[in-house]
């Protein structure tokens, strides 16, 4: 077929496009793929027994507000990410601030603490199994933002990709907040954090291959 | 380049909102500068021309992803540059012949002829089924292609897109040169 033809027929009657697909498209997958991991999240370890009391200090919503601010604006990056020539822009530096935050919270409870009393802060009761649970509850997640951007048009792959990761690993570990008792600064910024970092790793690796598009 | 930014960012603009002339203008446009880029661009042996078509299709069903207060040349650009990626990374790919058996050589030479009589449905097997359908209810059954989404429950873009790979497809398998 022609070149000619084939503009005729693309530009006869182009439907309409309306604004802000990119990002409802976005939070359609992160969104559906959140809803999935919170099943699994339920069916797999449950809710924490005491999370009505838990809910009512201040830690829970701490480790809340540090998972899940990072999962929304690695989403806004995501979603510039999605269109061709995109920059991250100013973002980039604000992505770094909630834990930067969270570090600062866990230093100072750890110089505050006796020495005796660092490691349990550290280590709590499930650090070898913390990280682990974020990536599988992230997985849904990462396969809800590969549907939504590779059917977009992303140009930096591997990049979209960590970020994708990233944002999945946060919303995961957001998920998983709900389940988990450990309430200290030093565990969370520690175990969450490689949680979430593992699974944008992931992301990153599979970037160029899955969201490939043509 | 300023100028021909705001001109085909008018146009693009236009587009969006469904106007069908400016947008026929920035395809028609946008094609004669990618087969200049790609001319200038591609190793010999590529074939600008479909490149330049994929281009234009993938220009048009990602359109959405244009924001207004983004440059349309960067934008158009970025497509054109990965477009040039991924076709070359398949010509890569296409290079490697498939495993066969020992007979896809010994063959019968009037085989060929043979094969090229086959019938519109044989020759239209390999197809996807929805492919096949579209082409048929566009092309042999007269649907047009609003009649066609509607059986289909696909957008226009979608089935224009789907009838004209179809065809190519076919065209390359069977024809040997682009036909329409």
């Amino acid at each position: 077929m022609e070149t000619d033809a084939l503009i005729r027929n693309l530009s006869d009657r182009p439907e309409p496009v309306a604004p802000g697909a990119v990002a409802r498209r976005v939070v359609l997958g992160l969104g559906f793929g959140a809803a999935v991991a919170v099943a699994l999240m339920l069916a797999w370890l449950g809710p924490r027994r005491d999370l009505m009391p838990a809910m009512a200090t201040s830690m829970f919503w701490m480790k809340f507000a540090y998972t899940a601010l990072t999962g929304l604006l690695l989403a806004a990056a995501l979603i510039r990410l999605s269109r061709p020539a995109a920059r991250v822009g100013p973002i980039t530096v604000a992505i770094a601030a909630p834990l930067a935050v969270l570090v600062a919270m866990a230093c100072m409870r750890l110089a505050q603490a006796p020495p005796e009393a660092r490691r349990l802060l550290l280590m709590g009761d499930s650090a070898s199994v913390c990280p682990w649970r974020i990536v599988i509850i992230g997985l849904p997640v990462l396969a809800g933002a590969v549907w939504a951007v590779r059917g977009l048009a992303p140009t930096r792959l591997a990049l979209a990709g960590a970020v994708a990761g990233g944002c999945a690993g946060a919303i995961g570990a957001a998920i998983y907040g709900f389940h988990c008792n450990e309430t200290a600064a030093p565990f969370v910024a520690i175990w969450y954090t490689l949680g979430m970092a593992a699974v944008a790793a992931l992301g990153g690796l599979a970037g160029s291959r899955v969201l490939r598009w043509s | 380049m300023d100028q021909i930014e705001l001109r085909l960012r008018g146009l693009m603009l236009a587009g969006l909102a469904g106007e069908a002339g400016p947008y026929r203008s920035l395809l028609d446009e946008l094609s004669g500068l990618l087969r200049a880029y790609y001319g200038r661009r591609c190793p010999p042996g590529v074939d600008t021309e479909d490149l330049v078509q994929e281009t234009l299709i993938a220009v048009h069903t990602r359109r959405a992803t244009y924001e207004a207060g983004q440059p349309f040349t960067a934008w158009a650009y970025a497509i054109a540059r990965y477009k040039m990626i991924d076709h070359l990374r398949r010509a890569r790919l296409h290079l490697r012949a498939p495993e066969e058996a020992a007979e896809a050589l010994f063959v019968d030479p009037g085989a060929d002829a043979a094969m090229a009589s086959r019938d519109l449905d044989r020759v239209m097997a390999d197809l996807p089924a929805r492919t096949r359908d579209l082409i048929r209810d566009t092309r042999i059954e007269g649907l047009s292609t609003r009649e066609a989404a509607q059986k289909h429950d696909m957008s226009e873009s979608a089935v224009k897109v789907a009838v004209h790979r179809g065809l190519k497809a076919l065209g390359a398998r069977f024809g040997g040169s682009r036909g329409d």
